[in-house]
């Protein structure tokens, strides 16, 4: 919505008379389509992704009722743990990387917190009208119209709460059946359970809490500058450009009566989203949204003057001397990124689809049986990581006149099932004296190609 | 000056801040940790462990877990900030 930039005594500027309520002032410009860009495309993506198919099922789908994530084509187990581990120290390290680089784009434009502030703003703009709109509804007495648009708001919100709060049980488990189950009013209830509470948690986020989430109560706002150094991209004012601020007649010349570019319209301060002045200098509050660039930049248009007095800036570019890329942090972040993504993508790519493990049991040595053989005791784990059931065949080599005992033709384990055997294996009483090592083989019947070797001991009598 | 306007901005009060603080940390503190308890355990399997008959599904034991982790994080960060608050208060004007 476009709003036509005022002067700032026109309108008075009630806008932080609490700390309950900001109305930040809606803008157009370049960060402001960046915002809108990436609210469209985050959201979008975590609406449209767990409607996507893949072979027959959901694409994205972490069933955890049945312990199974899928990703695509793959599927990982339980024990693909370290898969995910390393996914979650990628996305940390990554965090860092960007931060250093980028200051926090993270906050101004992929946090969950402003992507769905973002669109229930939208919503409360498109129900209530512009920021002076809504100030004064908030302010008149009730009557029609403010029932009708709060109301409108407000089933809006709820609705989209409660679509956010589905499509997030869907991501854990089948929303296709999920859904059914809801219109059915046969729905589990800790799925329901799920739904209503992250819903609630958007509603009352996204609508109420806002910019307070990030100033009082994110830790990543919190140790941010932790990540920033003097090369790191920042929201600035420049105030050697800017001091000193004040207002002027047009056409004169301002730079002669002592004022600097800032004509102190105050729209940087309306825009925020956090309700701060960008031009008291970097605050923790700040969430690099670019609001008051944008702001800044159409009042620069107006003035004729240059635009950039607000602007996505490095402090050293602020001193008049080139910004650094390659730095320490960043190429130290940036190695790590890479060693650590390769060896994730390495480490899927080299799953094995089948695992095989074998435990000597330890409760005895051996066992002499009657017939003249010494026997020894294991349990046998098969895990088959594939989806399908398949069947193996198991062996054991190493030892002349070795035989198992209690293992079946073939042994079926069902698609990411594991299976455990006991199983004794046996040796002529001559054949083997100490302890020896043994090989087992599990060879799947319809792969050969995928057979998996796992060795263990076999111990006998010392004489 | 439009910063004076700003200047009376009421903040939210320590304990406000305090209590949704330990709230929320305490919430990503127990997703982290329901996550990792459950990659290696399986509900199922731990309630038959106590007792054989109860019949808990999957789904209320990671509801369980995660509760449990939250209450149990909430309480411990909950009592280090009421502890680490009993100092005394310095006044604004005396730092």
């Amino acid at each position: 919505m476009a709003t036509k930039p005022t002067n700032a005594t026109a309108e008075p500027l009630p806008a932080y008379q609490s700390a309950e309520k900001i109305y930040p002032r809606e803008m157009k410009g370049r960060y402001a389509s960046l915002s809108k860009l990436a609210t469209i495309t985050l959201l979008g993506l975590f609406y449209v992704v767990p409607w996507l198919m893949w072979d027959g099922r959901q694409a994205f789908l972490f069933d955890l009722p049945a312990r199974k994530f899928y990703l695509l084509g793959l599927t990982l187990w339980p024990q693909d743990f370290p898969f995910l581990a390393l996914l979650l120290i990628i996305a940390a390290i990554s965090l860092f990387f960007f931060t250093a680089l980028l200051g926090r784009v993270w906050c101004g434009f992929a946090c969950p917190q402003t992507v769905w502030t973002e669109a229930f703003i939208w919503i409360e703009q498109w129900t209530e009208g512009t920021r002076s709109q809504r100030m004064k509804l908030d302010k008149a007495p009730m009557s029609w119209n403010k029932f009708r648009r709060k109301f409108s708001k407000q089933f809006l919100w709820i609705t989209f709460s409660l679509w956010t709060g589905y499509t997030f049980v869907g991501y854990f488990t089948p929303i296709r059946e999920f859904g059914v189950e809801l219109v059915s009013l046969q729905v589990g209830g800790w799925a329901l359970f799920w739904t209503l509470f992250y819903g609630f948690a958007t509603y009352g986020n996204a609508g109420y809490m806002r910019e307070q989430v990030c100033k009082y109560m994110c830790p990543y706002a919190r140790f941010q500058s932790a990540m920033f150094d003097h090369d790191t991209l920042i929201i600035s004012y420049d105030v050697a450009r800017g001091e000193k601020r004040g207002g002027r007649k047009r056409g004169i010349d301002y730079k002669a009566e002592g004022l600097g570019d800032c004509i102190d319209c105050t729209l940087c301060v309306q825009v925020c989203p956090t309700g701060i002045d960008i031009r008291d200098g970097l605050q923790y509050e700040c969430i690099a949204c670019g609001a008051c660039v944008d702001a800044c930049n159409s009042i620069m248009d107006k003035m004729d003057y240059p635009r950039g007095l607000v602007r996505y800036t490095t402090e050293r570019a602020l001193e008049g001397k080139p910004t650094r890329v390659m730095r320490p942090r960043t190429i130290v972040y940036a190695t790590l990124l890479t060693v650590i993504i390769a060896g994730l993508v390495t480490s899927v790519f080299m799953r094995t689809p089948v695992i095989l493990d074998v435990i000597r049991d330890r409760n005895a040595l051996y066992r002499e049986l009657s017939s003249d053989l010494i026997e020894n005791s294991y349990t046998v784990k098969l895990i088959n990581q594939t989806n399908r059931p398949r069947e193996f065949v198991l062996v054991a080599e190493g030892l002349p006149g070795l035989t198992l005992d209690g293992v079946p033709d073939t042994i079926l384990v069902e698609g990411g099932d594991v299976k455990s055997l006991p199983i004794r294996a046996r040796v002529p009483r001559g054949e083997i004296r100490g302890s020896r090592e043994i090989a087992f083989t599990a060879t799947p019947t319809d792969n050969p190609d995928e057979r998996r070797v796992s060795e263990s001991r076999f111990v006998g009598p010392l004489n | 000056m439009i910063s004076e306007e700003y200047r009376g901005a009421k903040q939210w009060s320590r304990n406000r801040q305090a209590i949704a603080i330990v709230i929320w940390i305490s919430f990503l503190t127990a997703a982290v940790g329901t996550m990792l308890f459950f990659a290696v355990f399986d509900p199922v399997d731990l309630t038959g462990m106590f007792d054989p008959d109860l019949d808990v599904s999957r789904d209320a034991g990671y509801a369980a877990g995660f509760f449990f982790f939250w209450i149990l994080s909430a309480v411990s960060a909950g009592v280090t900030a009421w502890l680490v608050r009993t100092a005394p208060k310095r006044d604004a004007k005396h730092r």
